[in-house]
């Protein structure tokens, strides 16, 4: 790949670009330790970090990336675990955090607008100060940016009143794989300071158009072909996001025996008191947590936890139907204490790491009458490993089930190995009516199921018409071919080669062929036979070779995850 | 797989595959927050300690330099999602990086220092007593008397002139409470921080039991401290205090408080004073000594302070501890600046602190600022609000 640094030098500024191979090797990770055989499909880092500062420049270096065939990929602070933001084929990293200000606050329109490198902990603490919180925010808000949870979707705090994510932007900005600068949805500006005014209008005319020959709608109706895509079709720059009025938070706490009343029990909380946040925590996530051994009473208990949101009168009465619903169902309401602990700890679920060191995650969204059967099916599927299980639950009756799977990468095999069982789950979670929880790199072959069958044919006639050279996070949401290492070339051209030696010595010994040798057998025949089988072999080889090239990552993972799968039966054995 | 034993020795393998990679480490560090890229920030370092034990990079100079661009201020341990202590393992990699050959000079320098003068910069032990040019009645007789409290300087004050008064005011504080202290005068020496700081960590001991050991003689059971580094490393480091729980370690504010609560300090009221505390990272975060000084500054009639944000436990380095401000002084300033610019935007007309450091980076940020202000450790605040001392409080029986 061929890129000139001093030029994206020029482009973004000179002390915005690293091409070090540490800084590299960094950005090139997300909260997931890929094991090493991995890096046979995906390239395992960027050539290029780049941390523009404002919308032009990375305009700019998007049509640099343009017009020299470089893939170009958006990070926020690489905080998910999904693959969204790591390389596939190289390329620019394009780490956002360097554009993360607050641009516009109107607490009559309930909506605020910021660039979206900022975190949600900053924009947080800035709309909290005013009296304002916001309707979701993701666990990982203490490090997270906007642009990354608004890019990729989910449940977060707050889901449970409000629904994911993607229902509280308002509007976004977004700069296009042709280096236009769209705004769809209502993105909220001050229009006397908008520099960027002409440019938009004449990037939105276009998208218009695209729209319309599409067959979709207005600029103003289509932001979901931006949100939760992982900036495949544009880099978002600008999020307007709605706020809400901070009222009284009341973090509570339960504790349960078994699953089946937690379920029971966070059925009547969200009907009847409609909680801003509910989250579990199964008897094993409990028992390894570390703070808790001084409570006996909840190690290794099941834990209902979530804060109200409401006035001081509502929630006196909806605290009352948490208690009376809880003692009904043979649980323990948690003191005030305990509840505020539950409610901090809200940012920290990789608290139970530590029992690891490493970790292989797993999660899905299941629907809540699902979860106790899916919990206890895990349980019994992933009886030799150490896991520890958690979720969210959301307002419309679905729950985001966490499996961390405990292990230590410096064991590479058993690592490595080990990683089937996080396709393992989402398998078994689709058995009961379960979804990815996010697609990302991993997850592609999921799409057409996660974002419903013609919203994905929307997503995929856009892809081509605004990113027709797939430069865009290329791989991510849409599949395609897989950057392959060297080994696993090798061993394609080995397959081919050895398969056709063995077939060359099997085939004629079959009964009916050996008759047809017979026949026709001379000397010269058998003197010939071997080189021409060398030969032969060679070139099926090197077609094995060229398969493994042109392979995309679906069919690598379609051919993968069952190879895990043997080895780890083996492994057992 | 690069083998690198001391991790093993220290107990801290674990700890680079531990990190979660949340992130959480890097947006709360200093460094990172000025130059902007991950290869400076905590989780960007925990990734390449974890690449060098695979074998993929190289334990080179150019990372020995990042290990030392650090505060070692405990930011990122205290917000690490999976427990780890990021500040203990930088020392660990830090004692790496000088068996390596890669120590940076002015770290160098520390060393020899203590080694040779018992002191963080080449002065001496005779220099220890200069500090109590003008207040000699209050002193005299102090030195290594058998007394229940000690005040153990540190080299930062009991050496650099601009920090003189911060002792004179806690032995005018001290005299005036009646409190029965001793000073190990000439006799002290550096408490070892800089130690672990500049990679020297078996050493650490040695030098907190050169102190200890007059103290023990002197049947000491209170140590009041100016820096709060003194006491982390004590704390920590000290064979002896881990053995044996009989000896208190207390900041000034923590003293003074106590002394307050005993009705033994008066004051007389001062014409509208609003400082801003800026709590020292090691006070806040390891010692959670955040409410003392709030107490003090509240208990001071005609004091009325006023919040920075961030505070307490979530406060900004000062940018000058862990050997930042010799290994990389533009880089300390710069972090010094930004401390300085929460200050600017809150109504306060001093700074009030309690660690030499954070003076010593204050006044200098001051200077490339050109922001006035006046900062103060809280003895001297103390000292200066004091009533007349016919009014004090009762002596030490």
């Amino acid at each position: 790949m061929r890129f000139d640094e001093q030029q994206i030098g020029d482009i973004v500024g000179a002390d915005n670009v690293s091409t070090t191979p540490e800084t590299c090797m960094i950005y090139s990770k997300d909260v997931t330790s890929l094991p090493e055989v991995a890096h046979q499909i995906v390239s395992p880092r960027f050539d290029v970090i780049t941390q523009p500062v404002d919308v032009l420049s990375l305009r700019n270096l998007i049509l640099y990336a343009l017009d020299n065939g470089i893939p170009i990929v958006p990070r926020g602070n690489g905080t998910s675990g999904w693959g969204g933001a790591i390389p596939t084929r190289g390329g620019i990293c394009v780490a956002l955090s360097g554009m993360s200000e607050i641009l516009y606050f109107n607490e009559f329109e309930s909506a605020v607008t910021v660039e979206t490198g900022i975190t949600w902990r900053d924009l947080l603490t800035f709309v909290e100060r005013l009296g304002f919180t916001l309707p979701v925010y993701p666990s990982s808000a203490t490090a997270a940016t906007v642009g990354g949870f608004v890019a990729s979707g989910g449940l977060g705090i707050g889901s449970t009143r409000h629904g994911d994510i993607l229902k509280q932007v308002l509007g976004i900005e977004a700069v296009l794989p042709n280096g236009k600068i769209v705004r769809l949805g209502r993105l909220l500006l001050d229009s006397k300071n908008d520099e960027l005014k002409e440019k938009v209008e004449e990037g939105n005319l276009w998208l218009s158009k695209q729209l319309s020959t599409a067959g979709l709608g207005t600029p103003e109706q289509e932001t979901k072909l931006f949100t939760g895509t992982y900036g495949t079709l544009g880099i978002i720059t600008k999020v307007t996001l709605k706020t809400i009025p901070k009222l009284y938070l009341l973090p509570f706490a339960c504790s349960f025996d078994n699953m089946a009343d937690l379920v029971k029990v966070a059925n009547i909380i969200i009907s009847k008191a409609k909680p801003y946040y509910l989250r579990f925590l199964t008897d094993n996530y409990t028992s390894k947590l570390d703070a808790l051994n001084e409570y006996e009473n909840e190690s290794g208990k099941f834990i209902l936890t979530g804060a109200l949101l409401d006035t001081i009168y509502r929630n006196e009465d909806n605290v009352e139907i948490i208690k009376t619903a809880t003692n009904e169902d043979n649980g323990a309401v948690l003191n005030d204490k305990r509840s505020r602990y539950y409610w901090n700890e809200r940012f920290y679920p990789l608290r139970v790491k530590r029992h690891g060191p490493s970790i292989v995650p797993a999660e899905m969204l299941a629907p809540i009458n699902m979860i106790p059967e899916i919990l206890e099916k895990t349980k019994t599927e992933l009886r030799n490993s150490k896991i520890a299980i958690e979720g969210m639950l959301s307002n419309d009756g679905t729950t985001s089930v966490m499996v961390w799977i405990l292990d230590d990468e410096r064991k590479k095999v058993s690592f490595t190995i080990g990683w089937h069982r996080s396709f393992k789950f989402a398998s078994l979670a689709q058995r009961f009516g379960g979804l990815p929880y996010a697609v990302g790199l991993w997850n592609g072959r999921h799409a057409r199921k996660y974002y419903g069958n013609d919203a994905y044919n929307d997503l995929k006639v856009m892809k081509k018409k605004l990113d027709p050279r797939n430069i865009m996070n290329p791989v991510k949401v849409f599949g395609g071919r897989v950057t392959i290492g060297r080994e696993s070339m090798l061993i394609g051209f080995l397959i081919g080669f050895i398969g056709t030696l063995i077939a060359g010595w099997v085939i004629p010994r079959i009964p009916i062929l050996v008759q047809l040798i017979q026949l026709l057998d001379s000397s010269l025949l058998q003197l010939l036979y071997f080189p021409y089988l060398v030969i032969v072999g060679l070139s099926v080889g090197l077609v094995g070779l060229l398969i493994t090239r042109i392979m995309t990552l679906n069919q690598a993972l379609a051919m993968g995850i069952p190879l895990l799968r043997i080895l780890s039966k083996l492994k057992r054995k | 797989m690069t083998k690198l034993d001391f991790l093993e020795r220290y107990g801290q393998e674990d700890e680079p595959y531990v990190c979660a990679s949340c992130g959480n480490c890097t947006l709360v560090c200093p460094v990172f927050h000025e130059l902007k890229w991950e290869s400076y920030g905590p989780r960007g370092k925990l990734h390449v300690v974890k690449s060098i034990l695979e074998g993929k990079s190289e334990f080179g100079k150019d990372f020995a330099h990042k290990i030392f661009l650090c505060n070692l201020c405990e930011h990122c341990t205290s917000v690490c999602t999976t427990g780890i202590s990021l500040d203990r393992f930088w020392e660990v990699v830090r004692a790496e990086v000088r068996e390596r050959g890669f120590l940076p000079a002015p770290a160098q320098f520390v060393l020899k220092s203590l080694k040779e003068r018992g002191d963080i910069m080449w002065m001496g032990s005779a220099d220890r007593l200069l500090w109590m040019e003008d207040i000699e009645e209050i002193v005299k007789g102090r030195i290594l008397k058998k007394a229940k409290v000690a005040y153990f300087l540190g080299c930062n004050v009991s050496l650099k002139s601009q920090l003189h008064d911060v002792a004179k005011s806690m032995v005018k504080i001290m005299d005036y409470a009646g409190v029965d202290f001793t000073l190990l005068g000439d006799k002290e020496v550096c408490c070892g921080a800089p130690l672990g700081w500049a990679g020297n960590l078996k050493d650490i001991n040695e030098m907190a039991e050169k102190n200890l050991e007059i103290i023990r003689e002197l049947g000491v059971e209170t140590i009041v401290f100016s820096c709060p580094s003194c006491i982390l490393t004590w704390s920590e480091y000290s064979e002896y205090l881990k053995e044996n729980q009989n000896i208190e370690l207390l900041t000034a504010s923590q003293f003074i408080s106590r002394l307050i609560r005993e009705r033994r300090l008066s004051f007389e009221e001062q014409p509208m004073i609003t400082p801003t505390f800026h709590d020292p990272c090691i006070s806040a975060r390891v010692l959670k000594a955040t409410e003392e000084p709030r107490e003090i500054m509240d208990y001071i009639p005609g004091v009325y302070h006023v919040e920075m944000n961030p505070s307490r436990q979530n406060t900004r380095c000062c940018g000058s501890h862990g050997l930042l401000d010799v290994v990389d002084p533009i880089l300390a300033s710069k972090i010094a600046e930004v401390r300085l610019r929460d200050v600017t935007v809150t109504p306060a007309t001093r700074i009030v602190t309690e660690c030499p450091r954070c003076i010593l980076a204050f006044d200098l940020a001051k200077f490339t600022t050109n922001y006035d202000i006046l900062v103060q450790d809280i003895t001297q605040l103390v000292a200066s609000s004091l009533a007349p001392k016919d009014e004090g409080g009762a002596k030490d029986q």
